[in-house]
Order: C-alpha cells, then structure tokens, then sequence
C-alpha cells in the first residue's frame, strides 16, 4: 500500500493551489500539492486581461474603492453572489495585487501624462496623475463602473502563476506533477485525503491529509466550444460530487466568452474591447449600440455574448464553412498598441488564423468560457457537509460570482480564495479537531476500490468507445446547454446524457496499458465528467428563470420570488443517472444590496417579496448614517468585518485615501 | 461607420485542394517491455486550419490510441507541446500542417526525461532549475504591508521585466542547443534569461555577487558556447542572445575580482 | 524562516563556501586569447602578403621585424622572441579551448547528431571551429617550429623556397583554409558572445555581423591564396637556386654576391 502522509492536500497547481499551499506552508504546516501538469502550464497560464482589484490608481479608476467593486460583482451576479463572500473578496483584492507586486509579478505601471485611449470608436486623449506614476496599472473590462483590472501586458495570468509558482519553489512547498485524484477518501463525514494515480506508471497512491483543498479549476471540457484548456475537464469538482455527501452548486451557471476566434475557440481577451476593440457583422456595420446603448461591447459578458448569438440568429452572421462567426474590430488600436499590448492576441491570430489583427477582422463567435459553480463551500472555503474538505479557485462555488462573473474576477478570485482559505485551513490544522484519526483499513477500501475500476477498464471487455461518448456528451453541452436554452432541449439533453452515463459503463479499450494511457484517462474521467454534465443540464432544466449567464428563451425573466436560490447538487448513489437537487435560499434581508435592475441587459424581473423590504431598511441606514465613513455605513448594512482572517483585514490604501503619513505599525503578524 | 478595407476578401483559410500529410513519430515507451525505439508514420487528410494539435489527436482518436503526447492550452502559451519537428524543436499546438510539407517528422524533445513517445517531463528539469538558480524575488524583507500603496516602478522596467518573463519554460531553447546535449548539468538559456529577470528586477535584492554563485561556472553562463539556437527556436522569441550575451558581461566583471 | 529557504536576500548564499573566480577569468581568457590571434592574425597576412607587392617590399617587411632598421643589422632571434610569445598564445589558448571540447565519443557523436538534426548555422559553424581548431594544434604547431627555428630563414626567396621546394604548399593551403575559417567564425562569435554591437534589433545585428565575417574570410582567403600563389610562381622559378637568398635591388650594388655570412644575412 503507497500512503503519503501530509498536513494539506492541494489538488491541483493553478493559482488558487498554489496560494492555498503558500499560506499554509507560512504557518507552519506541511503541503502537498497534486497536480495533472507541471503547475506553471496550468490554466490560470491562459488569463490574458487582467485581474480585478479596486486600487483607484488611474484617472478612470478615481472614486473606485471596495464599495464600488463590490456593487459591480453583485451586480454582474444577477444577485447570485453570497454578498459576504463578495465583501471579502473585494477587501482582499487590492492586498493580493500588492503581495503579488512584492512577489515579482512585473504589474504594468501608469505612466504620468498623457496617453492616447479608443473610447467608443473615438480617440481620447486621458492625462493621468502625477502621483500615480509608477504604480500599477489598470484598464477596464465588461460590466465594471470603474477601470478596475490590473494587468501585465497582455499576460496577466502568466506572470502571476509564474510569481506564484516561484514562491512555492521558495517555500520548498512538495509538488506532486502528473498525479491525477481520482478519489477522495472519506467515511461520509469527514474527509482524509484522495486516492491519486500516477500519469507516468500508472501507479495508485494514497494522499492522507488533514485538510484536502479541491483546486482543480473548470470544467469547460464538457462542452466542444470552449476556451479552456485541454485538462480543464472538472475532475476535481466531480471527486467532491461523487463523496455523495458534499454538494456541488450552480452548475447550470456556465459563463460564454463573446470572443474566441473561431472556429479554435481560442480565446482573445476582454481587453480588446476594453481598449476600443468593436464588434461588427457581416456587412461590417458595429451593432452592439443598438443593443446596448449605455455599454455597448463593454456590458458584461453573458449580456454581449447573447446579443451576439441574438443578431446571428437574425441573419447577420457572416457565414463559413464551419458555420457563421462575427467580426472583432481592432484595427483601430493601430500598430503600436496591438504590438505592445496585445502581442499575444497578434500572434495567436497569426499562428491559428493566419491573418493579422493590425490590418485584418478577427473572427470570433462566443465559446464556453468560465463555470460559475462548483464545490459548495461556506465563506471559509470549507465543505459544509464534509469536514475536513475545502475548496478555492474556479472549482470551488465559494460563491463569488452567483450567475455571472465579471472578467477579472477570477483571476483575483484565486489569489484572494487561496489567501483566504489557505489561511482557514492552517487555522484548521492548528486546532486539535483536524487529527486524523482513521483505519488504515479505509484507506485500503479505497485503494482497492479504484484499481478495481481501472482493472476491470484495463480488461477490455466493454464494446463502447470513450472518446466516442465523450464527443457526444460535448456535442451536446454545445448545442443544447448553451447560450439560449429551451425547456425542450434541455430535457432532450438530459435524457441523453443519462443514457451516455449508462452506455460508459461498459467502455472498451483498444489499448490496455496500465501505465501512461491516455485512452484508459480519458476512460475513466468519462464518468465523472457525464455527471458533472448532468448536474449542469438538470440544473439548467429546472430552473425556470432567467439569470445572470443562464438564460432561458422559454423564461426570459429572471424570477426572485421563486429563484433566488443556488442549486445544490449531490450524487447519493453511485448508480444513480441524476443528481440529487435541492435548494439553498440566499436570504435577501442580509444582502448589502437589495436586488434590483443591473444596468444592462433585460429590465424586467419579478421581485422577491422581501426586497421592497429590504431596500426600504438599506435606505433607511443609509439616511441616518449620512455623511460617517464608508466603512461604518457598511459596517451597519451587512457586518461581516470579521469574516475576514486577522491578517487580511483593515482599509486599503489609496492615493486618494492615503494612510497616516508614519508608517502604520505593520498589523500583520509575522508568520516566522 | 468606418469601413475596414480587410473586411470584405478576408476569409478563414484559404480553399486549398485537401492533401495526405503523412506524419512519422519517433515512438518508443520505456515503461513497456520490450519497446524499442522505431519511427512510425500515420497518414492523414489535412484539414483546414489542421495544426499538429488537431492532427495527433485525430491519429489517436482514429488509428492509434497508445500515441502519447502533451498538449494542455492549444493555444501556444503554455509551453507543454514542444517537440522536434523536422528536427527543429517547437510548440506542436500553433504548428499549422500546411506550413510543413507533406512529409512531416516527429520526435520528442532530447535532454529531458522522456515519458513516452512525444512526451517529455519538462516540468521535473524546471523545477531542478528553479531551485538550483533560485529563480525567484529574493525580497528585502519577508513582510510587506500589503495595505499601503505598493511599491512603485517605472513603467519601462516594469515593460523590460515583462519581456524577459514572458519565457513558458518549453524547453525548446535546451533541446536546440549542443552544449546542453553535450553535458547534462548546463542550465540552459531558459536558466540564463531567469537570471537576467530576476537582476533586472529592483524587487530582488542580489548582487552580482549573488548571481555569480549561482551562474559563475561552466555549468553556468560560462558553459554557453554561443551557438544561439536557443534564440533562433523560441517560440516566445525571448531576446536570449542579448540577455546571455549580458549575464555573461556581468558575470566576468562579478569573478574577474 | 524555519525552512531555511532563502527567500530573502543574504540568507542562504553567504553561508556556503564562495564559488571559484576561476571560471570568469578562465573565459576572458579564452576570448582575449583568441581576440589577439585573431587580430596577430590580420598583421600576419599583412605582412606575408607583401610580397604580392613585390620581392623588395616583403624583404623590407621581413628586416623591419629583424630590427634591420633599428640596430643597422639583422637580429633574426627577435622574431624567434615573438614567435616563442605566440607559440605560448595559442598554447593558452588551445588548453583553454579544450575544455569546450567534446570529452568523449559520446559527447562528440550527440553534438553531431544534434547538428544534423537541427541544420542550424551557428551551431554547425561551432562544430567547423572545433575541427579547424583542432587541426590547427597540428598545423599550427609545424609552421610555428619552423619559424622559431629558422627566423633567418624568412625571406622572398628563403620563404619561396620552402613553400615549393620544401613542399609546405600542401601544409600552408590546408592551414589556411582552417585558420581563416577559424579566426573568422572566433570574431563572430565574440560579438554575439560578449553582445558588443548590441542593438534594438537583435536580428538584423547578427545578420550584418555574419555577413560581416563571411566577407573578412573570404577577403582573407582570397589575399592568402594570392599570396601563396606569387610564393609558388616565385618558388618555381628559383628552384634551380634553392637556398639563395634574396638580396634587393638597392643593396645590390657589389656584383659579386656575397658568401653566406655577410654583413647583410645572417648573423652567423
Ligand atoms: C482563455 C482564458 C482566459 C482567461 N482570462 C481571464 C482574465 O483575463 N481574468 C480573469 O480574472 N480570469 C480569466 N480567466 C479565468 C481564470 O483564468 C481561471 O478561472 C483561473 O485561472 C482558474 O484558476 P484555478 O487555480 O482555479 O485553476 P487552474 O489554473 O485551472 O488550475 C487547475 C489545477 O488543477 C489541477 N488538476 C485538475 N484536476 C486535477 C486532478 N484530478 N488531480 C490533480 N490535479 C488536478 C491542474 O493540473 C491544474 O494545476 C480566463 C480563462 C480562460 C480559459
Ligand atoms: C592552435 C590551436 C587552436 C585551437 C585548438 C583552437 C580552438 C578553439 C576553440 C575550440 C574555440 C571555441 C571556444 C568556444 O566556443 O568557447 C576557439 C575560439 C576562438 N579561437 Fe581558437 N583555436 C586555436 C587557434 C586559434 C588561432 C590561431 C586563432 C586566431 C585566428 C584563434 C582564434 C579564436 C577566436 C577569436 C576564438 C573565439 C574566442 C571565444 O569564443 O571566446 N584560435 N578556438
Ligand atoms: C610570430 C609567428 C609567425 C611568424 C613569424 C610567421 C611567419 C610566416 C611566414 C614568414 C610565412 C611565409 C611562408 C613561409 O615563410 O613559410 C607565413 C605563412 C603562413 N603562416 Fe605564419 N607566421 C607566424 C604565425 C602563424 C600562425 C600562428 C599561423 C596560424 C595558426 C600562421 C599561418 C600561416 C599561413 C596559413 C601561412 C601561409 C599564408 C599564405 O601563403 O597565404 N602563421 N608565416
Ligand atoms: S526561453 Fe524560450 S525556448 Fe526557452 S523555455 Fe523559455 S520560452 Fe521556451
Ligand atoms: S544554444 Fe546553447 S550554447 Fe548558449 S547561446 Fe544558446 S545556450
Ligand atoms: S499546448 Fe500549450 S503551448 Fe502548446
């Protein structure tokens, strides 16, 4: 029997791992982290934009502070967001962006004077501040009141996982690459580690640890349009769902990026409308204006990526042989800012499409994106139902970004989750609860449990063909859980899907190896990934409203009165073909910011009967506290200072809100 | 409205007549016994807009499912899918077919561990890299206040670092240069360009000093015998030549002493 | 921090004993050693060169280096001096160049197969600057024994003589093909080595560099077969008075030459 002993199991390398195991390193425990790839080829890799946080250090970010971030997430959730999770997050972002900025990340930096900008197809000149000079950078992105993402050049995500992964080479934190979980092992109620298998040899091992961290990123593979990576394929969340004891929720929350090139469905970044970039149809004409005046190609994600698929649909689509896509626009920017700043669109455009973004259209059509659900976890990260098993990143539903997220979001939501529920978790491992008291009897069950699996795949008595089923489940996903949804389809999708999850258990291998096979991967994931699929087309089928990135034709409204609610999801029985739903409340007394119109997109939706209720109360506080400190009006709409680790909490620095001139004592307690 | 002259005759690829490309892979898996190296050749239909990502896996999915191979973004940015094609090392991923001719040749990327076939273990060889360069911030001090303002930078340094950190860690430049296939323990340009990011970084508090401990020998910066075709195949087109050419300057002046 | 890990600045790389300063110098070394043949080089064609300009000018140049000029007669051991400094030049710099040599067939074997592999330029031209460089050990060696043996036996005549006569024709095309070739790349290559000519475009710098070498070479190969060529047409015709040597014109004023040990040859 192969046992590995450690304090925190992180499964998986990207940016929310890896910072999960930094924190917990820090204080004192011992980390193992698995991971598919070496961590730096991990997605968060792929992040271009940039990385929402509310330093106010532009002319166009001037007035931005936590209210206003927390105010635009709320929003870009379609009131999907636990707002306490939200004030967390937004207090913590502009604190990850510096720590970051310590680390190496080579933020790029404002530039006293002035600059030239494209703002609404017209060049503007903005002149930015003296004091600003030299700090870090920012730029808008969709659905955001404020330029708000930090970025670095065009490789966001790239420089903060290298930074990241450097500090964990630091931090000699052990890094397991090519070691896929395959198992969580648990006694239903508190959980001990995962089962993991090994790419190279094929070799199972038992991880037991006293937190296991679920980090594994998105599940974009599920569908055949996709930005994601290749291994973006939510084995991570799948492991939690098939404990049948933790849930996963809002998977039906499944977030379309507007432009990936097409048909590669690689994606080009939000800043290229950020920057100027437009969208144009077959006859060149730049339709978002008349969809969405006040926003226009800047309005959040789902809204412009649906108005996309919308004017298709009206026949304005320029047609191919692989079907039809529309135009992004960013000739405009000119040579020298498409070469500075977009190099990596330049050259994926060069290397995928053969054409040249400076004089040429790209072509683009909106491709799954970003899975707003996962592991459901409480504000520390942790697994209400499984103790012991916690959750950060885009695999986890700490729930940040409700129905929708805003760009930039994610990225920030890793670091941030990952300070936050790395710190949770030491916490945790300090205090006695955490030890580990278990047989070495389950750990054998469930050792022998998956190489029985993988034996009787190995054995290759099945007729089916994975990669076969696979493609349907894709084809599927694509074409009937996707931007528009129908009842109709929907249900048509889930009966299919059902019978694929039946048709996987008898699969057949051609080649049986039990070392590195990747037919034998791809055989085993298939479960797991039809379930998470399920959970998506089920959930997206009995929600009959529409909200945030789910948008159903057949209910365009969105619905809080009935659906003001997360979808939880839990696989009882490992024969089952559906998950087991249920309905967890968000409770509109506590919100900060009462449900209301987001700005963009739909105007019509049917309240919640305590929101006028709510918003009355909100209003009210308001009133009285005229005038006192931001903080303390918050303070008073929904208390949740306290949520927040020691060391992360207090105001953040601005220019325009700067700290007593002495260096303030450091608070932060040494970890040393 | 402005009209874009490229708008109108742009079109997604061009209407070639469809060809065979046949494909040969240098295989051979040493966890199976009994396998020895050999080439194998696979031919396929191009299709259009086919890149050597789409095309392996067409080979795996439709003739041969022991193929290994790497691939994880497809999209060029995270440096997983280097191999030798045509001899030449470089990202599989971004590889149209139809730049190649019809006769196509694969191998897996020399110096690294192989796993099998076009599979390589990059990752361990950087990791072991990482950590013998110290390839990371070496701060002033552990704890920053990191509710203050942070620290500021000039906007070109922060450019300057940028493009030195753009490397993915494909290994491309190790498997194109001979003194790396010669002797195991160089560092290799990846390790080099690292070191010239982190001495152009202010955040980092080494000395030239420092970095010749670590870089100040054969096995280091001394070691590089100019060959550059580590700049020649970098698929980030990092400046490798002028960065070696500059640790190297620095270095002889850190050891001349 | 309790993993003692540097992960600020100091830590961890003062507590180890400091690394050789050997390896720095040993490579200025390399590179300046090569640096002053290369241009010792450049003179060395300059001046054996001159007999293109006639029989008196390479006398001229052969005296001028004997001291003629300086001491009213001929002191052949300088330029034994000067050879004995370059003999010890190419020493260092042949020990030093050694330890980029392949240590082994293996070594050797997995370059070759990476060259062929890769058909890369520089790479390729690495490879014909260790062969060159090799050979001239052997090639180099022979000449420079001579001309520090022999330093009176340089001359229009005296140098014709054993271009033809003394068959080092075969020698002295083989190396100079190497030397040139050698000398050439080395020049290159110490450019891009040390980033002399840096400029923002990184490219088209080492484009004009390799041109720039490519031309040298051929310039001096065209100059060395020249010279070699007027050696032998001069060496052809004087064969028949093997061992003469060269009086020019303006000191030929006694008509009756003068035996061997005269005032104006060798001092002994
Ligand atoms: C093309 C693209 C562009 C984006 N741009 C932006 C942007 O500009 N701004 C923004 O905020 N967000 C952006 N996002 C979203 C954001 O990048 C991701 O949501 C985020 O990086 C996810 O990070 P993560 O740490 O959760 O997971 P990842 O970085 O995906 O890491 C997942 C890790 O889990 C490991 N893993 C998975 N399964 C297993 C298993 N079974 N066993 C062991 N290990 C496993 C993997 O090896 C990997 O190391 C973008 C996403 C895409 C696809
Ligand atoms: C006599 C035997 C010689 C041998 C064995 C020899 C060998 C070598 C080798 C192997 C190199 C490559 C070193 C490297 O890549 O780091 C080299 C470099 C060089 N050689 Fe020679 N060489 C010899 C003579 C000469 C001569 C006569 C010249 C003058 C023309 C010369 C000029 C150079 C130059 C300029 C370099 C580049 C130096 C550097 O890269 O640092 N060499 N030599
Ligand atoms: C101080 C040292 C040297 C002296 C005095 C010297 C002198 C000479 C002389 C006099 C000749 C004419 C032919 C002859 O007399 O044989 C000659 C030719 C030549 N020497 Fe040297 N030499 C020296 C060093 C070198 C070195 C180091 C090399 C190369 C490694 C070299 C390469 C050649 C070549 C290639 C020729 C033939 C040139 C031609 O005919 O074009 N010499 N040298
Ligand atoms: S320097 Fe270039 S070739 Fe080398 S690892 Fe980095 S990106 Fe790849
Ligand atoms: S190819 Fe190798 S020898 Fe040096 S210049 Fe590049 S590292
Ligand atoms: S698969 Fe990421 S670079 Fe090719």
């Amino acid at each position: 029997m192969n046992v590995i002993y450690t304090d925190v199991l992180v499964i998986g390398g990207g940016l929310a791992g890896l910072r999960i195991g930094i924190g917990a390193k820090r204080r004192g425990h011992d980390v193992t982290i698995l991971s598919l790839v070496p961590p730096k080829r991990s997605h968060s890799a792929a992040a271009q934009g940039g990385m929402q946080a509310s330093l106010g250090n532009v002319v166009k970010a001037m007035g931005d502070n936590e209210d206003v971030h927390f105010e635009d997430t709320v929003r870009g959730s379609d009131w999907g967001a636990d707002q306490r999770v939200v004030r967390m997050f937004v207090d913590t972002a502009p604190k990850a962006v510096r720590e970051l900025a310590a680390w190496g990340v080579p933020w790029s930096r404002v530039q006293k004077g002035d600059r030239q900008v494209i703002i609404n197809a017209q060049k503007v000149t903005i002149t930015e501040r003296d004091e600003a000079h030299g700090l870090v950078m920012q730029r808008d992105f969709g659905g955001t009141k404020k330029s708000r993402a930090c970025y670095v050049s065009d490789g966001t995500g790239h420089a903060m996982l290298y930074a990241m992964s450097d500090q964990a080479i630091a931090h000699a934190i052990t890094v397991h690459e090519r070691m896929e979980a395959l198992a969580l092992i648990h006694d239903g109620s508190r959980c001990y580690g995962a089962v993991a298998r090994n790419l190279v040899t094929g070799e199972l091992v038992a991880y037991v640890a006293k937190a296991t961290a679920i980090a594994s990123g998105g599940a974009g593979r599920l569908y055949r349009a996709t930005t994601n990576a290749v291994i973006c394929e939510g084995i991570g969340t799948a492991l939690a769902l098939e404990t049948g004891v933790a849930a996963v929720a809002n998977m039906e929350a499944i977030q379309f990026h507007p432009t990936a090139i097409f048909p590669a469905s690689i994606l080009v970044t939000e800043g290229c409308r950020g920057d100027g970039g437009l969208l144009r149809d077959a006859a060149g004409k730049r339709f978002m204006p008349d969809y969405e005046p006040e926003k226009k190609e800047l309005a959040s994600r789902d809204v412009v990526a649906r108005r996309m698929e919308e004017h298709i649909r009206r026949g304005a689509g320029v047609k191919s042989r692989f079907g039809e896509h529309l135009w992004l626009d960013i000739t405009l920017l000119g040579a020298k800012h498409i070469n500075s700043n977009l190099r990596e669109v330049k050259e994926i455009c060069q290397y995928f499409l053969g054409i040249d973004p400076i004089k040429d259209w790209i072509p683009v059509r909106p491709a799954q994106h970003y899975t707003m659900g996962g592991v459901r976890t409480d504000h520390t990260g942790g697994s209400p139902t499984l103790k012991g098993l916690y959750a950060a990143g885009e695999a986890a539903c700490w729930d940040l970004h409700g129905f929708n997220r805003l760009g930039g979001n994610s990225v920030a939501e890793t670091v941030v989750g990952g300070m936050i529920v790395g710190e949770f978790i030491a916490d945790f491992c300090d205090r006695p609860e955490s030890d580990l008291q278990l047989s070495t009897g389950l750990i054998r069950e469930f050792l022998e449990h998956e190489q029985a699996k993988l034996d009787a795949l190995a054995a290759g008595n099945g007729s089916e063909d994975a990669n076969a089923l696979r493609a349907r489940m894709q084809e599927i996903m694509t074409s009937k859980v996707g931007i528009f949804r129908t009842g109709d389809d929907l249900a048509a999708a889930v009966e299919e899907l059902q019978s694929l999850l039946r048709r996987s258990r008898n699969i057949g291998l051609r080649y049986t190896a039990r070392g590195a096979n990747p037919e034998l991967v791809s055989a085993y994931r298939l479960p797991k990934m039809l379930r998470l699929a399920l959970c998506v087309a089920h959930g997206a089928l009995i929600r009959t409203e529409s909200r945030g990135a789910h948008f159903r034709q057949d209910y365009p409204r969105r619905n809080d009165a009935e659906w003001l609610h997360r979808t939880l999801a839990t696989w009882k029985n490992a024969d089952d073909t559906l998950p087991t739903l249920a309905r967890e409340p968000l409770d509109v007394m506590q919100m900060e910011l009462p449900p209301g119109w987001r700005g963009y997109g739909a105007k019509d939706y049917v309240d919640h009967p305590d929101t006028p209720r709510r918003a009355a109360e909100v209003e009210a506080i308001r009133t009285k506290l005229a005038g006192a400190a931001r903080a303390a009006v918050q303070d008073a709409l929904m208390p949740c200072a306290t949520l927040l680790p020691q060391r992360f909490r207090g105001p953040n620095e601005r220019i325009d809100e700067p700290f007593a001139p002495p260096a303030a004592p450091r608070q932060s307690t040494s970890p040393t | 409205m402005t009209e874009s002259a490229a708008m109108p005759s742009q079109s997604i690829s061009p209407e070639s007549a469809q060809r065979k490309v046949r494909i040969s892979v240098l295989r051979y898996n040493p966890q199976e016994r009994g396998s020895v190296p050999r080439m194998q050749t696979y031919e396929l239909e191009e299709a259009d807009g086919m890149t050597l990502f789409i095309a392996l896996n067409e080979i795996r999915e439709k003739q041969d499912a022991s193929l290994q191979f790497d691939f994880v973004c497809r999209a060029g940015i995270c440096g997983s899918c280097a191999m030798v094609i045509n001899g030449r090392p470089g990202l599989a991923c971004r590889t149209l077919t139809r730049s190649l001719g019809s006769e196509i040749t694969l191998a897996p990327l020399p110096v690294f561990e192989l796993i099998a076939d076009l599979s390589v273990n990059t990752g361990k060889w950087m990791r072991a890299m990482s950590e013998r360069l110290q390839a990371w911030v070496h701060m002033k001090q552990i704890e920053v206040d990191i509710s203050r303002l942070e620290e500021r930078m000039e906007p070109e340094l922060a450019q300057k670092i940028y493009e030195l950190d753009r490397c993915i860690e494909c290994g491309c430049c190790v498997a194109g240069c001979g003194t790396a296939r010669m002797r195991e323990d160089f560092v290799g340009a990846v390790g080099l360009n690292k070191i010239a990011r982190f001495r152009l970084d202010p955040r980092d508090a080494r000395t030239d000093a420092d970095f010749y401990e670590l870089v100040g020998d054969d096995s280091g910066v001394f070691g590089c015998m100019s060959l550059l075709a580590c700049h020649d195949v970098c698929p980030k087109a990092l400046p490798l030549a002028t960065q070696i050419a500059f640790v190297r300057r620095k270095m002889a002046g850190a050891g001349w002493k | 921090m309790e993993h003692g890990v540097p992960l600020i600045v100091g830590v961890g790389l003062t507590d180890h004993a400091r690394k050789s300063h050997w390896p720095a110098r040993l490579d200025l070394a390399q590179s300046a050693s090569g640096l002053v043949l290369a241009l010792f080089m450049w003179g060395h064609m300059a001046f054996v060169s001159s007999i293109l300009l006639g029989k008196d000018a390479m006398w001229t140049v052969t005296k001028f280096f004997e001291g003629y000029f300086f001491f009213g007669r001929s002191h052949p051991w300088i330029v034994s001096i000067v050879v004995a400094m370059v003999i010890a030049l190419v020493v260092t710099h042949a020990l030093l160049a050694l330890r980029k040599f392949p240590i082994n067939y293996l070594q050797f074997s997995s370059f070759r197969g990476h060259m062929r592999m890769m058909r890369h330029e520089d790479t390729t031209l690495w490879y014909w600057q260790v062969l060159t460089g090799f050979a001239l050990f052997f090639l180099a060696s022979v000449h420079l024994y001579i001309m520090l043996t022999r330093p009176d036996r340089i001359g229009p005549f005296e140098s014709a003589d054993r271009v033809w006569s003394d068959h080092f024709w075969p020698l002295y095309i083989v190396l100079l093909l190497a030397v040139e070739l050698h000398g050439g790349i080395g020049l290159y290559r110490l450019a891009v080595k040390w980033g002399w000519f840096g400029s923002a475009d990184a490219k088209a710098m080492r484009r004009r560099l390799k041109l720039a070498k490519w031309a040298l070479t051929a310039f001096f190969l065209v100059l060395g077969f020249a010279t070699l060529a007027a050696y032998i047409r001069i060496g052809v015709e004087h064969s028949d008075r093997y061992g003469e040597r060269y009086v020019p014109a303006q000191l030929q004023t006694s008509p009756v030459p003068a035996p061997a040990g005269g005032d104006l040859r060798s001092p002994r």
